[in-house]
This record gives structure tokens, sequence and C-alpha cells, in this order.
């Protein structure tokens, strides 16, 4: 335990204390809180695992790059497949996805031990959203569980790179452009905010007069400081924004648009103030 | 152990800084404007004032050269579509400025002499900006950490616009100038070297990217999540820590076993963010250099299955796949 820990080490006031009057895992494991969301996370990840690691050993390649669990073929579109066509596949989605929501509810319940804001759980949904969408939203859409990506390193590689050449050239398409920028600019102002802190940090001067200093340097540098709060109010929203526009990029590909190169084809029109 | 709930509120921060030697020694080391007040902006949480802005000898020649920069870039566009301003307009996303064959001066301005010029003065820009960002760092008494990350963002460009060059013997493989010139010279480059995706280092970099948009979105919730109780006076929390930053920490302990602090999250952070732009650098300047296809280095070294028959390559005895058929037939409603 940190020395400051047994004074934040309190049972109760987690959701399903507050909703049913009792919770049977409100206890800590180590330096884990272990919580009733904790265990249900467990169960999942552990089947999943499991059925994962079978499927692996069906298929016969236990090379930590190259195992893969491939998605559904094509012929069985939104239905259940068998075990080696894309069941195996199925079940571990379902069980990641439910691993991943209760590990959510989880960060909930810490949140409400700790008495502090939502905002973590709320940006892990967000990041949650991205795997949802990847592999439930747009094969739902597009009608074929064979739409998401195979879970394993290269496997999920090589799909980006076809998915990315079905659509003629991915770079053309708006939202990844968009999504691009926003994870370049979260690298850049991460990297800002890293070298304020570590720049300033314990020099001899008092904290206060310190934190002023480093309004003073981004106002001379490039004439806006955004401030303390402010800088992490826009690392929050960056992360989130790049997230949703990323979301948007995989959605609307083969669903709305089925040619990003095709899409830009209104610019050789011939413009109306050429005429 | 003392936990305070409620930071005190501290003295409100000065707002002009102190006078120094080195504001005086710059020949054009004024601060411009007056600071302008918005309040609106106070409904996010981020500071209301905008200004002012110190104008100093580097940032007067980075800006200098960047405007020369976008005249030259305009000019050059301009000859592309015979001086036609509508032309131009319509086709501005499209219009690139080439750069030339071989390593020597361009033969004229069209075929790349603009470019050259173009790269020229952007490298000055950087530079000058940089040189800015060194004198204001030292101005203030930081640690170099800002110029060190913006040394590596500089170390990025000038691998894909000098340094690879300078390797593959023609600037022709550098990207061309213009807005749409960036992301064809990105789609061109991964196709014509088997596969970016295969690459290593740019695998690592994309952890680094993704890994910087994860590390925002979990620094910036946490410190919101505990801003109530001062977290987000970090560089007083790395001195004296109070509550909400033990809630910080607290926090992901509990959630996943391991917790930075005030301090330790900046050394992640910055060394996620400067990953980034170094891994990068390293897998452009291996490619076309060291491995001329990455699917097939890939094949060989067992990271990648092979897909369909393969033969060696007669010249670098490598495997290459037979036969490449791609399916272009996409399903439409």
């Amino acid at each position: 335990m940190l020395e400051f820990e047994a004074v934040y080490r309190k049972p109760g006031n987690t959701l399903f204390r507050h909703l049913l009057g009792t919770d049977p895992f409100d206890w800590w494991a180590g330096r884990y809180y272990v919580g009733l969301w904790g265990v249900v996370s467990m169960l999942f990840t552990l089947i999943g695992v499991a059925v994962l690691f079978t499927a692996v050993g069906q298929y016969g390649d236990w090379d930590l790059w190259r195992a893969n669990v491939h998605a559904p073929l094509r012929e069985y579109g939104l239905g259940f497949s068998p075990f080696l066509d894309g069941g195996a596949w199925e079940v571990v989605v379902i069980c990641a996805t439910g691993a991943f929501v209760s590990w959510l509810l989880r960060e909930v319940d810490i949140c409400r031990k700790l008495e502090m804001g939502y905002h973590v759980p709320l940006m892990f949904g967000f990041a949650i959203s991205a795997w949802v969408t990847l592999q439930i939203i747009r094969p739902l859409w597009m009608g074929c569980w064979c739409e998401g990506f195979d879970l394993s390193f290269t496997g999920h590689l090589t799909w980006v790179s076809n998915t990315g050449f079905r659509y003629q050239n991915f770079y053309l398409n708006p939202f990844h452009a968009l999504g691009v920028t926003g994870f370049f600019l979260t690298a850049m102002v991460l990297a800002m905010h890293g070298s304020a802190i570590l720049g300033t940090y314990n020099t001899s001067k008092n904290p206060v007069q310190e934190e002023a200093n480093v309004d003073n340097f981004w106002r001379d540098y490039i004439g806006y400081s955004i401030g303390e709060y402010g800088i992490h109010w826009l690392g929050f929203w960056l992360a989130i924004f790049t997230l949703v526009v990323s979301d948007l990029c995989i959605l609307t590909s083969g669903t709305i648009f089925y040619d990003w190169v095709e899409f830009w084809q209104f610019q050789h029109l011939p413009a109306f103030w050429l005429h | 152990m003392a936990t305070v709930i409620n930071r005190p509120i501290a003295m409100p921060p000065v707002q002009h800084p102190d006078p120094s030697p080195m504001d005086d020694a710059d020949l054009l080391g004024v601060r411009i404007g007056e600071p302008f007040r918005v309040p609106f902006l106070k409904r996010f949480g981020v500071d209301t004032q905008l200004g002012t802005l110190w104008l100093g000898t580097w940032g007067v020649l980075s800006v200098m050269l960047f405007l020369a920069g976008v005249g030259v870039q305009i000019l050059g566009g301009l000859t592309l579509v015979n001086g036609d301003l509508g032309a131009y307009a319509h086709y501005l996303f499209n219009i690139q400025l080439l750069p030339p064959d071989g390593l020597g001066p361009a033969k004229s301005l069209a075929e790349g002499g603009f470019w050259q010029i173009n790269t020229a003065l952007f490298a000055g820009s950087v530079l000058c900006w940089a040189g800015r960002c060194y004198e204001r760092l030292m101005r203030y008494h930081w640690r170099p950490y800002l110029f060190f990350a913006y040394l590596s963002a500089i170390l990025l460009s000038a691998t894909i616009w000098v340094f690879r060059p300078l390797l593959m013997g023609t600037w022709a493989e550098a990207p061309a100038m213009g807005l749409n010139g960036d992301l064809d010279w990105a789609q061109n480059f991964s196709v014509l070297w088997g596969n970016l995706y295969y690459n290593p280092w740019h695998m690592l970099a994309i952890f680094f990217l993704f890994g910087s948009t994860m590390l925002w979105g979990m620094h910036g919730a946490t410190i919101l999540a505990t801003s109530a109780e001062g977290s987000h006076h970090e560089v007083a929390e790395i001195k004296d820590m109070h509550s909400g930053s033990h809630k910080s920490m607290l926090f992901w302990r509990w959630v996943m076993g391991f917790n930075a602090n005030p301090k330790t999250i900046h050394d992640w952070i910055w060394w996620f963010s400067v990953g980034v732009v170094v891994s990068s650098a390293i897998g452009i300047i291996t490619t076309g250099t060291f491995v001329n296809d990455w699917y097939v280095w890939g094949v060989d070294h067992g990271i990648v299955a092979q897909y369909g028959d393969m033969t060696r390559d007669a010249v670098n005895q490598r495997p290459v796949p037979l036969d490449i058929t791609v399916n272009m037939s996409m399903p439409r409603p």
C-alpha cells in the first residue's frame, strides 16, 4: 500500500451496493480493487482467452506474430458459424466486448469510491466505441460478420491494409484525414504539456510563481497560454475528437461510400466561376 | 498523511514577466499587443487571456522565411495553371510543386526549382523557430525538454525531405509541395516499398501515436476528474502532493495495479510523443535504402503468413509473391 492509501480504502459506495444493498466482492486483492464488475470482467476474459487459445491450437500456428483467429467466412453472413470457420471469432468478440464494458463499470465503481468525476470511464467508453464500431456495428450494417478484423498481430495489419485499398485510397477519406490530424495533434500537445511540466518542476522558485512563469512562456512563444486546467481539458477533448472521427472514418467506408477517390470527383467538374 | 480536500486558493498569477537581460539584448525584443480578455472562454475552464506575443529576432526571421515560402508556393502553383487565378482556386488541393530528379540544382524553376527553393525556405523557417524556442526557454529558465521534443519533430521532417532523398540519390524521393502532396506521397511510399504495415518501425510509431492519444485520454480524464481538489496544479503537486493527486494515483493502482505520480506521468507522455517521431524517422530512413519490400521482409522474418506461391527474387535472393491478383470489385447495393 502507498503511505496515504489506508485513508481511501473504505468499503461501500459501489453501484451494486447502491442498487441491491449488498456487494459480495467489495474488497481488494493486493493492489487491485476486485468488485463485482471485476469478477464479471475476469469471467469474460477467461472464457474469451480459453476459446481464443483453443481455436489457435486447432489452427496450429502458435507463433506470437501469426497466431490468428480469423473472422467468419462470408457465406455465414450474420448467422452463427462453425467453430473453426468463425464461430471462435464470434465468441471471442462477444467475450471481449463484455469484458471491456464490465471493466468500464468497475472503473465507475472505483470513481464512486474515490469520490472523483467519471471522466476516465467516459473516455474508456469512447475507446470501446472504436472496437464496437469495427467489430459489431459496421459488420451488422454491411450484413456480414466477415467484415470484422482477424484477431492476431499481423492479421489485423493485413485487414487494415486490405480495407484501405478496397476503398481505393484511404488517405482521401476526410474522416481518416481528420483522425490522423487528431492523432498527431494529441502527440504534439502531449509533448508540449510534458515539456512544460518536466521543464519547470522543482525549480527553486515557489510553485505558484512557476505556474505564472509557464503562462508567461507560452504567451511569449505562441501568444496564448491555455492554463493548467485548460491543457487537460484540451487533451481530453482532443482524444475524444480523435476517437469519434476514427469511428466515422471506418463506419462510412463500405456502407455509405465505396470509393474515396470517386468521392472527390466533384472537384473535377467545371467550377461555376470558370464559365 | 495529511489529506486536504479543498486546496487553498493560491495567490493570483502575475500578469507580466519579470524583466530579464535576455529581453533587452534582442534587437526586435518587444511584446506586441495588449492582453485581451475573452470571458466566454471561462466557460470551458481555459485561460481567458489572448496575447501578448514576443516578437524576437528568431521569430521574425522564421515568419519571414515562412511567408516567403508561401509566396513561392503560390507563384509556382500559378505558373502551373498559366496564371489563371480561377483555375488555381479550382485545383487548389491538387496543385503540387514536384521535386527535381537527381541531387544537383534543378534545371529550371518549373522542373523542381520551385520545390528546392521552398524546401530551403521551409527548413530555414523551422530551424529559426527552434532558435526562438530555445531562446525563450532559456529566458524562463526551463529545462530544454520542449526544445528537444521540437528537434525530434524536425528530425522526422528532415528525414523525409532531406536525409532519405540524399541516401536514395534523388530529390524525387521527397514529397511534392502542395496540400495533397503529402497524402499522395504517403500512399505511394507504402505501396512502392511493399506495404509499410509490415515495417516494424512503422508498427512502433503507430503504437506510440495511438499510445499518445490513449495517454492524453487517461491523463486528461484523470486530472479533470480530480481537479476539484487541485490536481491540475501539477508543478505544485510534484513538490507537495494533496488529495487530488492521491486519488489520481490510487484510481489507476486499483484499476490496473500500476500508477505513475504527478512527475512520472509527464515522463511517460514526453517519451511517448517523442517516440512517435523518432521511430517514424527510423522507419522512413530504412525504407528503400536497407529494405525494399516490407511484406517480403515480414515473410522472411516469420512475422506474417505467406499469401500464395512465392519465388526467389533473382537479384536480392528474397522470396517474392507470384501472380498477384488484386480483386478491386466491391460490393455495392
